[in-house]
């Protein structure tokens, strides 16, 4: 890899990065800072990178960083959600809903964003970024196998809560 | 029609077990509108996943990144802040080539005449007159011997009248 230009070679990654960023973080603003401290940082670094591979691959491994550094410098200030006792919210629709039928799409959404991090990550690097198994397995830092594995879980989960919301929930 | 090939790469799919390729397809057959009862309940899936394809930043982003850059490009400018003897040492080195050229050809110069100048020819042959007008010529010799004339007068009348200077 040649010298690395910021415009032709780090801007145009901005949306990824965005995305991830957003998809781990689940705050715009915050998603955005995340995106521009990536670039930044790949920037200042590059003279050490001209033998990288992928460049899309690296900044993608330190925009998942960022992001889980600021995800749990936050979750630090508020008390988790995960660890407390609770009911699950009642997802049947209310009547309004049902009359309406626009809450189809915010429901898979929900699906997607109760994914345990890593594999939200990775749905998000393969089925939102079409991103090869290889790559995610270097951004990941672990193997394609694994990788595989992982997204296959993803997936089956998925499918189960997609499919009990379609056959009970309306 | 038969779906069959579709629900198998759905299956494929769901076990992770699907090429980038084939997962590209099943998109774009989710994405018609015509797709059968039994399989339209997955095509939300797929549209919400398009869907989250769909957040980007826009261009103000790119200024603001764009400026950060250029500020720190400048910073690192600052940074190595230059010596005097570093700004000054190309005017030295245009000054020091200058002289080096001045003397050079000031040497030549001087090396070139002392080869024209030669031995001094007596030979009358080669004899060339100063002034082309006779009349100028001759002014100019006699107010050459009038000048002398007067000097010599002076120094014998000097002699008469105080003879002990006399060497």
């Amino acid at each position: 890899m040649p010298t690395i230009d910021f415009r032709t070679d780090l801007l145009p990654l901005k949306n990824k990065l965005y995305r991830l960023a957003l998809r781990i973080v689940a705050d715009t603003v915050e998603a955005e800072d995340i995106t521009e401290d990536t670039l930044i940082r790949v920037w200042q670094k590059r003279d050490e990178l001209q033998d990288l591979r992928s460049v899309e691959a690296y900044c993608l491994t330190v925009c998942r960083h960022l992001a889980l550094d600021r995800k749990a410098l936050h979750d630090s200030q508020n008390a988790s959600l995960d660890d407390l006792d609770y009911d699950a919210a009642d997802a049947a629709p209310n009547p309004l809903d049902r009359l309406v039928g626009t809450d189809h799409l915010e429901r898979i959404r929900e699906i997607f964003n109760r994914l345990p991090e890593r594999q939200r990550t990775l749905i998000q690097l393969r089925d939102i970024e079409g991103l090869r198994h290889s790559q995610i397995a270097e951004i990941m830092g672990t193997t394609e196998e694994a990788v595989k594995v992982s997204i296959c879980r993803a997936r089956q989960r998925m499918r189960q809560e997609f499919e009990a919301i379609e056959n009970y929930g309306l | 029609m038969d779906y069959k090939y579709i629900e198998q790469l759905l299956e494929r799919y769901w076990n992770a077990e699907t090429t980038l390729e084939e997962e590209h397809i099943l998109r774009t057959f989710f994405r018609q509108s015509d797709v059968p009862a039994h399989l339209n309940r997955y095509a939300a899936l797929f549209a919400q996943l398009d869907a989250e394809a769909a957040h980007e930043l826009d261009s103000r982003f790119d200024e603001r990144v764009l400026r950060r850059i250029a500020d720190d490009e400048r910073t690192v400018v600052r940074a190595e802040r230059p010596t005097l003897l570093n700004v000054i040492r190309p005017l030295m080195q245009a000054a020091a080539a200058v002289v080096v050229v001045v003397l050079t050809a000031y040497g030549a110069q001087r090396a070139f005449e002392r080869a024209d100048r030669g031995v001094w020819d007596y030979n009358p042959a080669s004899f060339e007159n100063s002034y082309d007008n006779p009349q100028q010529a001759y002014k100019v010799l006699q107010e050459g011997l009038d000048i002398f004339s007067r000097t010599a007068q002076a120094d014998t009348a000097r002699a008469a009248v105080n003879p002990e200077t006399e060497p």
